[in-house]
């Protein structure tokens, strides 16, 4: 087959006018991915007792995009240890949020509690294809100067990682998965370390428990409104006593949650294979209701996540068994979901102690939900001097 | 909230590409920009307060959405470069040869025999590419030589590709449905031959047989160029070998062999062809690969950009609660049509945005089956127009310029499988039962 054949002058200008617009494109698309990379500062509770990195744990992560973060606060009293991990998926801010409220307000009387806000910070750094989703959310601190926090995208930035092949296949338990659950942290575990960048991030997760004998681990995660566990606390089977306690905590306190068990056959999961792997630890999961996450949701933004108002769930509404959380004219605000897990850990500590003895995880600083329901997350939100953040890309 | 956008955004579509002749993708692309600026999407992105605004320009959205099928596109590009080699080299002459030598004579034998062939690597790897632009392209020629036009070939190769990728062991939109409601994908494999396998042998029959039975084998085998099966033999083969070595290895042995992705696999495959056959000059093959791979490309950024303006301004989401909120005599036509119609854009994308709601719509039937069903209705999308990702390739590997012409004969086959896909879902806690399934 031959395909030469001569070009005239009109093609040429055409071919360049397409080639000048493509270049246009780029340069105003990157700088919105560039942005992207910049990582926000949070500032740590003055209890702080510590700050790590999580190539502490796993030095082939040092300085690259997957590292993150750790914050340990340490009570007077010895007790327990509680790992949160928030920013397992970015596009669920109130995984991310609760964590942030945590590190900047915790102060910790017994036991110990080691915060991992941004858990995939790769994923930090990228949205999702053809989800829409807003680059970040700008929340107005304890004076009322704007903070902003990134969304991002469920799997891993694909600079870090990438081809996807066009099956997953899990390890060690083989099970296959579509393609893009490749660079899904939630599914990687326990971890390899020397798989794929996404295993690997699980992989040092999976090392901070094992070295520094964490107890209970809170994996803080949002699903859509038409996912069935949703306003759900999800425990590992050794975990069992532990999440009926919380759950039934929560709703002394009028908070409705629903406790599931892991599913054994489904793998890659934190509560899942952490559980499996780490004899000493009790693995749980919490899921919130994201109006911003679901397929039936309307126009995509910042609003939409914040506020948690969305008039096509509003719609589903009148579908029997299509909404799994009741969506009222007061939506599912952000600072209500992060109420919700905040009030969750609370309880989960409170269960550690009940369930086993001496282990006891003691604190105070972060807000209750009935006080966020009341006030918004703003007054927990440590102020920033000036109006630029300081920032580093990564 | 209403679809008249959506309405807007497809009529604005139509003409560019119908009346103004804007290649698809483009078309696609520019009706995404219009759409979503008109619904007030910001043109660019300012900075309020020290802060970035919340909301990016329309730039970075049509530029994401664009970017979702770059893993497809390499795939199309390697699979092309593959079937051109294939073709100069000779062995395609070869296997056409032997399957008329074998098979020529018993229509109905050889009917089924090469929609199975055709479908085999769509079981492996989920793409109906890598079905049409390998074994497709191999079925292509004894079809052609026993008398089938080339739009009923290219019809046969795209809807055999589809079953392919419905069938088991792997079945992208039935995993990635299962990835949205978090359900192992196991237990799939009974229910997806139970849909595959009757489809498969019905539709070759229905758009071969006939031309087959009343073509004569005898002198279409004279015709076959025999001189590269004469100067290299058994070696002809080794190419195919290789890629389907390469593709089954890590399906039998996953905890051993690594999976190296189609684009390296087809790649491999090819560079193998260059030592094996008559000579190739690799440039012009590779250079051919990427002229007909590009215009699909294109496509699939366009779409991928469309539909990314569809999510954030919540036409998609409109949508999807529009074919929910059917009353239930309408909603398994609201189903059976819509996950083809969306999958036109993108099959995989119809499963994920529709296939996943609608499986929870369903709860309470048996999910395996339902989901099932769903996956088949989803991968029909790849058959209808505009893109008709499958036939655009079935009529690249059979010569026919009309790619459209190939769509409208599969249409019969497809609404067929339409209809077996929700008797299926319908009579699935029967099917369930008979199974032993719980
Ligand atoms: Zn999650």
């Amino acid at each position: 087959m031959r395909f030469v054949k001569p070009i005239s002058m009109k093609e040429h200008a055409r071919a360049l006018a397409l080639l000048a617009a493509a270049a246009l494109l780029t340069v105003l698309a990157g700088k919105d991915f560039l942005r992207q990379h910049l990582v926000e500062d949070l500032w740590p509770s003055p209890a702080l007792s510590a700050r790590q990195w999580l190539s502490h744990w796993h030095a082939p992560l040092k300085g690259g995009r997957g590292d993150s973060e750790v914050f340990v606060f340490r009570g007077q009293e010895e007790g327990g240890r509680v790992l949160v991990l928030g920013g397992t998926h970015p596009n669920e801010p109130a995984g991310y949020l609760a964590a942030v409220l945590l590190v900047e307000n915790l102060r910790v009387e017994a036991g110990e509690i080691w915060v991992l806000p941004r858990a995939n910070a790769s994923a930090f750094t990228a949205t999702d294809p053809q989800e829409g989703t807003p680059q970040v959310l700008a929340l107005p601190d304890s004076l009322g100067q704007p903070r902003a926090f990134r969304v991002g995208g469920r799997a891993t930035n694909p600079l870090d990682q990438w081809p996807d092949p066009e099956i997953t296949v899990h390890r060690p338990s083989l099970q296959s998965l579509s393609g893009v659950e490749v660079r899904n942290l939630n599914r990687s575990y326990p971890g390899r370390p020397e798989g794929f960048f996404t295993e690997q991030v699980a992989w040092a997760i999976h090392r901070i428990i094992e070295q520094e004998g964490i107890d209970l681990l809170v994996d803080l995660h949002e699903a859509a409104i038409e996912y069935p566990v949703v306003n759900a606390l999800v425990a590992h089977e050794r975990a069992g006593d532990l999440a009926a306690a919380a759950v039934f905590g929560l709703s002394m306190n009028g908070v409705e949650i629903a406790l599931e068990p892991s599913p054994a056959n489904l793998h890659g999961l934190s509560h899942r294979e952490l559980g499996d792997a780490l004899p000493g630890l009790q693995a749980t999961l919490l899921e919130t209701a994201n109006p911003g996450q679901g397929r039936l949701r309307g126009r995509t933004n910042a609003e939409q996540l914040l506020l948690g108002k969305d008039p096509c769930y509003d719609a589903a509404q009148l579908i029997p068994g299509m909404n799994k959380v009741k969506v009222g004219p007061e939506g599912l605000p952000l600072a209500m979901r992060v109420g919700r897990h905040l009030d969750a850990v609370r309880e989960l500590c409170a269960a550690l102690e009940l369930t086993r003895p001496g282990k006891a995880v003691r604190y105070t600083g972060p807000p209750t939900l009935a006080e966020l329901d009341a006030r918004g997350m703003s007054p927990w939100l440590r102020p920033v001097s000036g109006l630029d953040q300081p920032r580093k890309a990564r | 909230m209403s679809l008249w956008p959506l309405g807007l955004m497809l009529l604005f579509f139509i003409l560019l590409f119908s009346r103004w002749r804007w290649p698809l993708g483009l078309a696609l692309a520019a009706a995404a920009l219009a759409g979503g600026l008109l619904q007030g999407v910001p043109f660019i992105t300012t900075a309020q307060g020290g802060l970035p605004q919340p909301g990016s320009a329309i730039w970075r959205h049509l530029v994401e959405g664009a970017f979702v099928y770059i893993d497809p596109m390499l795939i199309m590009v390697a699979a092309f470069l593959f079937m051109q080699v294939i073709r100069e080299n000779g062995l395609l002459s070869a296997l056409t040869w032997w399957i008329l030598r074998g098979l020529g004579k018993r229509p109905a034998l050889l009917a089924m025999a090469l929609g199975l062939f055709v479908a085999f690597p769509g079981m492996l790897t989920g793409l109906s590419t890598a079905s049409v632009l390998t074994t497709g392209a191999i079925a292509a020629p004894p079809l052609r030589r026993m008398g089938l036009d080339a739009r009923r070939t290219g019809a046969f190769i795209a809807v055999a590709a589809i079953l392919g990728v419905v069938a088991p062991p792997v079945n992208l939109p039935a995993m990635i449905i299962c990835a949205g409601v978090d359900m192992p994908y196991l237990g799939f494999v009974l229910p997806l031959l139970v849909l595959c396998l009757p489809l498969l042998a019905a539709s070759s029959l229905w758009l071969a047989h006939g031309a087959l039975k009343s073509g004569d084998a005898g002198a279409a085998l004279d015709e076959v160029d025999k001189g590269p099966l004469q100067r290299h033999g058994l070696r002809l083969l080794l190419p195919l070998a290789v890629i389907l070595v390469l593709m089954t290895g890590p399906r039998l042995l996953p905890a051993h062999w690594p999976s190296l992705g189609m684009p390296l696999v087809l790649v491999l495959g090819a560079l193998t062809g260059l030592f094996t056959g008559d000579r190739v000059a690799l440039r012009p093959a590779a250079e051919g690969a990427l002229r007909q791979a590009l215009p699909v490309m294109g496509i699939l950024a366009g779409v991928g950009s469309f539909i990314q303006i569809l999510t954030l301004t919540g036409q998609r989401g409109d949508l999807v609660l529009t074919v929910l909120q059917l009353p239930a005599w309408a909603a398994w036509l609201g189903i059976a049509l819509s996950l083809p119609a969306f999958g036109a854009v993108s099959a995989l994308g119809s499963a994920s945005v529709l296939g996943v709601p609608f499986l929870l719509a369903l709860l309470g039937k048996p999910e395996i089956w339902v989901c099932s069903g769903i996956s088949l209705l989803a991968a029909l999308g790849d058959l209808m127009p505009p893109a008709s990702l499958a036939c655009n390739f079935a009529a690249q590997v059979t010569g026919e310029k009309n790619y459209f012409a190939v769509a409208r004969r599969t249409l019969g086959p497809a609404l067929l499988a339409a209809v077996w896909a929700l008797a299926v879902m319908a009579a699935s806690p029967w099917l369930n039962r008979l199974a032993g399934g719980g």
